[in-house]
């Protein structure tokens, strides 16, 4: 979110490149015959550096020039050659991704917990809890805000936008090889991720309030909540057409979305 | 050391291929307050900006302190002693006062004792210290524009650039913001405002430039621009002459 607020803009290769850190994780196996904690690293490092700063220096800052709707289209794009690329280059079909904890279940009071779940509750909180303190704890935590804020004003202050900027996009890649690595042991690394991926955290986004942080994490969290819900109580049927109806009624009842306020610009 | 703090020669720059300064020239005394006035469009925010660095300077030279900094960065002009007020809002909405302060200090050297700075500010503009911890967007117009002058003086600049402080506030709060300038200037900061209130500002000013159509048409003692009969006709619709 903060990454849309930097950028102005949306990025819609999202999902994708919440999908791809798992193939370079596979890859580095593969190729690299890397140990599986070793290709983690090696996948995260990669993550960094091509969805962080090469899509900032070589995808964001050549076409953004250009506005903000040639990028929307740029990210677009992007979503298709990433899929397209691994389906070529790597596999078409869904592949078996380790995981680095233990799969067992839980018996929970009667009910059945499976631990991996846990542990993806668990370290996902951890991650937002540091990023939370990281931006409103910390001076360049809060720097960056200020640059997400108005960037215009922090050059006026001082504050090094560039490095801002890189920072925003580097926090951005590490958070989406985490939930590479979190998810892909359940739903498997398959090149069609991204799709299921990108909206419902597109969705999460828009329930939550675009220009908030925690209302995103909140959207993301309800989200998860009632899907999982409805799938167990209700019927896995309707599983795919909750963010959608979620998405209808909090555009319907909340525009600014739930955590959200309404934007307010000022020159 | 040289009486002028600042020197604006002869300076040309624009948006685009739009020339907004023709060879925009004037000086601004060590330890005064200069007012720019001038029509609507006439530049003068744009000079601001040029003198900054936020705007490239075409030709001409820009001199402070005695040393060209003719297109410097912003960051290098606030360590030389240059800080910059722009015109409207220019807080962080949702960060708190005391964040919004912090961040003026970003250009501050690692010596520098922040948090005495800001202990001596809150204990100067007590609403400072009553609000630090709400959010910036729950704060008044007035209140936001003080938090923008104390967050200018972090740095403890020589020469503050002020862009239209007084506008949309009330006639008492202009009349503080303008007290708060003036205690600037008995401290010995030098002070180049942009005002549209150009008698109240022309008022407790030492000197004067006018602006039009991007270049200095009078440049004089503040009480003789108040006086000067063309000032009212051409560029104040005789607003001077009239209240
Ligand atoms: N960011 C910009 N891009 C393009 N043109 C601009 C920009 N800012 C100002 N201008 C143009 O430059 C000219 C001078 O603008 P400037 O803001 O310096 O005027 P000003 O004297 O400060 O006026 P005001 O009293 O309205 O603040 C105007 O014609 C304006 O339309
Ligand atoms: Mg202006």
């Amino acid at each position: 979110m903060l990454l849309w607020q930097t950028s102005q803009t949306i990025n819609f290769a999202q999902g994708e490149f919440v999908m791809l850190p798992a193939f370079f994780v596979l890859a580095a196996m593969k190729f690299g015959g890397l140990s599986f904690p070793m290709a983690m690293l090696a996948g995260f490092a990669v993550s960094l550096l091509v969805l962080g700063l090469l899509f900032k220096r070589l995808v964001v800052e050549p076409v953004i020039r250009h506005g903000v709707l040639p990028l929307v289209i740029s990210t677009i794009a992007l979503a298709i050659l990433m899929k397209e690329g691994v389906k070529e280059f790597y596999a078409a079909d869904a592949q078996p991704f380790p995981a680095a904890w233990a799969t067992t279940n839980l018996q929970v009071a009667g009910m059945v917990v499976s631990v991996q779940n846990l542990v993806i509750i668990a370290v996902a909180a951890l991650a937002v809890a540091a990023l939370q303190y990281f931006l409103a704890g910390t001076r360049t935590g809060r720097s960056m805000q200020a640059t997400a804020q108005n960037p215009a004003l922090a050059r006026v202050l001082g504050i090094p936008v560039g490095r801002m900027v890189l920072y925003t996009f580097l926090i951005n890649a590490g958070l989406v090889a985490l939930a590479s690595f979190l998810v892909s042991p359940i739903y498997l690394a398959k090149f069609t991720n991204g799709e299921t991926l990108g909206l419902v955290a597109f969705v999460a986004a828009i329930v939550g309030g675009f220009n908030q942080v925690r209302g995103a994490i909140a959207g993301g969290l309800l989200l998860g909540v009632v899907d999982n819900f409805v799938a167990a109580y209700l019927s896995a049927q309707y599983r795919a057409a909750i963010p959608l109806f979620l998405l209808i009624a909090v555009i319907l009842l909340r525009p600014q979305g739930l955590l959200g306020r309404v934007e307010e610009r000022t020159v | 050391m040289e009486t002028d703090i600042l020197a604006v020669e002869d300076i040309v720059g624009g948006y685009g291929k739009q020339t907004v300064l023709n060879g925009t020239s004037f000086r601004v005394a060590r330890g005064a307050i200069t007012t720019v006035i001038g029509p609507n469009g006439a530049g003068k925010s744009t000079v601001f900006k040029a003198v900054f660095g936020l705007l490239r300077v075409q030709r001409g030279r820009v001199v402070f302190d005695g040393r060209e900094v003719t297109n410097l960065d912003p960051r290098r002009l606030l360590e030389l002693g240059i800080s910059y007020v722009p015109q409207g809002r220019n807080v962080f909405p949702e960060l708190t006062v005391l964040h919004n302060l912090e961040l003026g200090a970003t250009a501050a050297g690692r010596d520098a004792n922040v948090a005495g700075r800001i202990e001596s500010l809150m204990e100067r503009f007590p609403m400072l210290r009553r609000k630090a911890g709400a959010q910036a967007s729950t704060l008044s117009g007035g209140e936001q524009k003080l938090l923008e002058i104390a967050r200018g003086l972090l740095l403890e600049p020589k020469l503050m650039l002020i862009d239209e402080p007084s506008i949309g506030l009330s006639p008492l709060l202009v009349k503080e913001t303008f007290g708060i300038l003036q205690d600037l200037r008995a401290k010995g900061v030098s002070i180049l405002m942009v005002e549209q209130n150009a008698k109240r500002a022309l008022e407790i000013s030492d000197f004067g430039v006018v602006l039009e159509l991007g270049r200095t048409r009078i440049e004089a003692a503040a009480g003789a621009i108040l006086a000067d009969p063309r000032v009212g006709q051409l560029f104040l619709g005789g607003h001077i002459a009239g209240s």
